[in-house]
């Protein structure tokens, strides 16, 4: 192979790789401004209706920014299992989006403590053995104990996976070792394992059990395809910041976004996939047991919204990303990834949202003020994370072909 | 690089400070070019080839033989029967289908992922793919019953205003894997395009000339043969990508759109193209690993590649595994009774033998690619792959059958005895199969010979 000779020597890098000054703004900036929100809302909607418009909001952010957070360990893990040599200046800033898993497990114990289980999920108040038959039989899976054993496990799987990579990560930074890369390929076939088979089950908890009735298989694949495409998005944005402030200008090329540009659009394709043979499926069948959570998103308003989804989460982005030309040039990959994390978000709101409940479109000003919230304390958390190390993996053994690698 | 004497012929290694080798030994360009051509040049194949078409051909008679008394008395030779309407030949239709899917995975979507590896077996996993859909082809052709107006699948306008049913996704299928056939040859061939000139400039012989130079349409090699040769690679690995992920897709929603226990579910989709992909790498690795021994290629085809292939099984293998708990969980969490009954009947029921066959096929015995060791022993990933490629069969016979035979109403029940013609038209498949594959590795190059160069140290002069 043409990489080897040139890989042996360790490359040097010429740019800024430490956040510096710029960390502590951000970060300051973004906590108080989470705070603010997060508290407001809290506080204001504890009382209001119940807290039902209150946890729906809450619901649908913290899927949301769980999954941003699942898409970094998901990009970290499959990197390390494919022994990828070309992402490796972009791995570091993924490192750090997975270790948010501890704010949002902190976040999922608010909503889970604070009331949002009994307040959104039918199930919760169920008992067996009152003649609802299919509670009955669903009984042994949705009660409180094994739902907060499973809560908790998902974190902890999610927690220990997200700091081992992004410790031993940084371990490597000081000094060089390859044997850590090789460690980390050892231990992430097993990680793929644990990440596909607890996204999986926290999608059917959090998502699918909202509707307890309601079932699909493939469920679990529908949670990742948005969670996979959305962190590219991240990606993206983030290393665009970084580079706008200074930082990463000559390590992270416009080949890497490119490529981040290539899985966007994989994912698009992907995401749609998944999504029609869902909808298709039931809807061909046509089974009232499977059926009803269609209606629900067919609804006054609904219908629109779901007409959206699919024209903004496949149609549109399809035909803006297929040219190369949009991907390697800065300005129209950044706004496609704006708004792909957009239409993630409206992904997680046509999940949770409608319901019997909820029989025309309604949006609440939770939902606004809750991203924000959550949306600054994430970005308060990813950049304390960055905050004293090096933004690359200074001394990956494949740093070298991260560096020199172009797309012909 | 520094590939050591101790170490020839081993290039698993996982250094992370270098790409390991793809071309072992001391070959340069002109090495492979030999290698490869030697093959198609030597005048006389192979003892060993004589067997293996001898024995290729018997099957194919046997398929013959099938085929031509299935027209004689009709479909009635077969096992099926009410209520198991489907039996072997859809089994068998979805089981090669599936086969066909890992040349185009290796060829397109490993193109797209840059996994150089793939130049190694992309060529002869195309024709296997080529070669498995042919097969596949037949079974729906043959199960028609009226096989003299099997044109009729086809829409075609006619007087009598006679169409196929569009809403049935069986005629999808007849779109979906029409289409994927025509794309696939089209790959394949395009990408043989600058092999088959390079064989067409060495051959001695003028017929051999001639030939070889028809299908090599005029190839010479120049710059811009070589930048429109790598555009049309490129696009055609795109439109394939997708038609990866639709055939097998579409072959699922034959099952998936019914309402029937079993086979109404949600994650049918991926989970049969994962399957696909799991099967057509073990056929893969099933027919490489002696191939490549009989035919000196092991300098070419090395135990990376094959390594790497296991590891594929291993992935795929394991979604596979993932749908299958899926379906078990979902089919007790939705609660519907029937659908819960149609899973605990499938591992305890009538036919639970073939449940159990094809869990431990696909789902336990692949765990064994975990261990290196066992992931890179040729006799291991033989009887691995082997137990895959029927692990597979048996899947599609789970699926089809014991949900037919057991659906709604027990008074409807019925058990599935295949007779003999069913068994001799499968097993006649293979002898089509395998007489295409030789065929194509006495006449054709085995190995993409311009493709493997690319990924040779002597290709990048500028970097040593």
């Amino acid at each position: 192979m043409n990489a080897h000779a040139a890989s042996m020597e360790r490359p040097v890098l010429k740019d800024k790789t430490r956040l510096g000054d710029v960390g502590p703004k951000i970060a300051h900036a973004a906590l108080i401004l989470g705070l603010i929100a997060l508290g407001g809302s809290i506080a204001w909607g504890v009382t209001l209706e119940g807290g039902k418009p209150l946890w729906k909001s809450y619901l649908i952010n913290f899927a949301f920014f769980t999954s941003l957070t699942l898409g970094g360990l998901f990009f970290v893990i499959i990197q390390h299992v494919t022994h990828a040599g070309w992402s490796v200046v972009v791995r570091r800033v993924a490192e750090a989006v997975a270790c948010n898993a501890w704010l949002m497990a902190l976040l999922g114990a608010g909503f889970v403590l604070g009331g949002g289980m009994g307040s959104l999920y039918e199930w919760w108040h169920l008992h067996p053995g009152h003649g609802n038959h299919l509670y009955d039989i669903k009984a042994p899976y949705l009660n409180h104990t094994f739902f907060y054993i499973r809560f908790v496990a998902y974190f902890a799987i999610w927690i220990v996976l997200s700091q081992y990579f992004f410790r031993t990560s940084v371990k490597q930074d000081e000094s060089g070792d390859p044997n850590l890369t090789l460690a980390m390929e050892r231990r992430s076939p097993l990680a793929v394992i644990l990440f596909a088979l607890s996204l999986t089950f926290f999608a059917v908890d959090m998502l699918m059990s909202l509707e307890y009735a309601w079932f699909s298989t493939m469920f679990g694949v529908y949670y990742f395809a948005g969670t996979a495409g959305a962190f590219f998005a991240v990606a993206i944005l983030t290393l665009s910041f970084l580079q706008g402030r200074g930082l990463l200008t000559e390590s992270v090329t416009k080949e890497h976004y490119h490529d981040l540009g290539k899985l966007v659009f994989a994912f698009v394709v992907f995401w749609c996939y998944i999504a029609y043979s869902q909808y298709m499926l039931i809807w061909y069948a046509n089974i009232p047991e499977e059926t009803f959570w269609y209606q629900n998103r067919l609804g006054d308003g609904w219908k629109g919204l779901s007409l959206f989804l699919l024209l903004g989460h496949f149609f549109g982005p399809f035909l803006f990303l297929m040219s190369r030309w949009q991907k390697r040039r800065h300005g129209t990959l950044l706004a496609a990834a704006i708004w792909m994390l957009f239409m993630h978000w409206i992904d997680m709101f046509w999940l949770v949202k409608p319901g019997a409940d909820m029989p025309a479109l309604q949006s609440s000003v939770f939902d606004l003020t809750l991203f924000i919230g959550m949306g600054g304390l994430w970005v308060w958390a990813l950049f304390r994370r960055l905050q004293d190390v090096s933004l690359v993996p200074e001394r990956d053994p494949r740093l070298g072909e991260s560096l020199r690698f172009e797309n012909y | 690089m520094n590939t050591t004497a101790a170490s020839y012929l081993d290039n698993t290694g996982k250094d992370p400070t270098q790409r390991a080798p793809l071309v072992l030994g001391a070959n340069d360009l002109h090495d492979v070019t030999d290698k490869v051509c030697g093959i198609i040049e030597n005048p006389k194949p192979s003892t060993g080839w004589y067997v293996g078409m001898a024995v290729s051909l018997l099957l194919l008679a046997v398929l013959g033989y099938s085929v031509f008394y299935l027209f004689f008395v009709g479909v009635g030779v077969w096992g099926v029967n009410n209520p198991v309407g489907w039996g072997f030949a859809i089994v068998n239709f979805v089981f090669w289908v599936g086969i066909g899917h890992a040349g185009t995975l290796i060829s397109a979507i490993l193109y797209l992922f840059r996994q150089t590896w793939r130049t190694g077996i992309n060529r002869s996993a195309e024709a296997m793919t080529i070669f498995a859909v042919i097969c596949a082809g037949l079974f729906p052709g043959i199960h028609v019953g009226r096989v003299w107006v099997v044109y009729w699948m086809f829409p075609l306008p006619n007087q009598m205003e006679m169409w196929p049913q569009f809403r049935s996704p069986l005629l999808w299928d007849v779109f979906a894997v029409s289409t994927y056939f025509t794309v696939s040859l089209l790959f394949w061939y395009t990408g043989l395009v600058p092999d088959i000139a390079s064989v067409r400039d060495r051959a001695k012989h003028r017929i051999r000339q001639i030939g070889y130079g028809i299908l090599a349409i005029g190839w010479r090699g120049s710059n811009r043969h070589w930048h429109r040769y790598e555009r049309a690679y490129l696009i055609l690995a795109a439109l394939s990508t997708p038609l990866v992920l639709s055939v097998h897709s579409v072959v699922s929603f034959d099952f998936a759109v019914a309402q029937l226990p079993g086979w109404h579910t949600t994650i049918f989709p991926p989970y049969f193209v994962a399957g696909a992909i799991f099967s057509g790498f073990a056929m893969v690795v099933t027919l490489l690993v002696p191939a490549r021994k009989w035919l000196g290629l092991e300098e070419l085809i090395t135990l990376r590649h094959l390594e790497n292939m296991n590891k594929i099984i291993l992935v795929t293998g394991s979604m596979v595994g993932y749908a299958y708990a899926m379906e078990f969980f979902i089919a007790w969490y939705g609660g519907v009774h029937e659908e819960t009954f149609a899973f605990i009947s499938r591992a305890t029921g009538p036919f639970w033998w073939a449940y159990w066959i094809m869990v431990s096929c696909n789902v336990i015995f692949p765990q064994l690619f975990w261990f290196k060791k066992l992931r890179t022993s040729l006799p291991a990933m033989m009887v691995v792959c082997l137990l895959v490629n029927v692990g597979m069969w048996f899947e599609r016979f789970v699926i089809t059958v014991t949900s037919l035979s057991s659906d709604f109403l027990p008074s409807s029940w019925g058990y599935y005895y295949p007779t003999l013609i069913d068994f001799t038209t499968l097993i006649g498949s293979f002898g089509l199969f395998f007489t295409l594959f030789l065929l194509f590795c006495r006449f054709l190059p085995i190995v993409a010979m311009a493709e493997v160069k690319m990924t040779m140290p002597q290709a990048h002069p500028s970097k040593h």
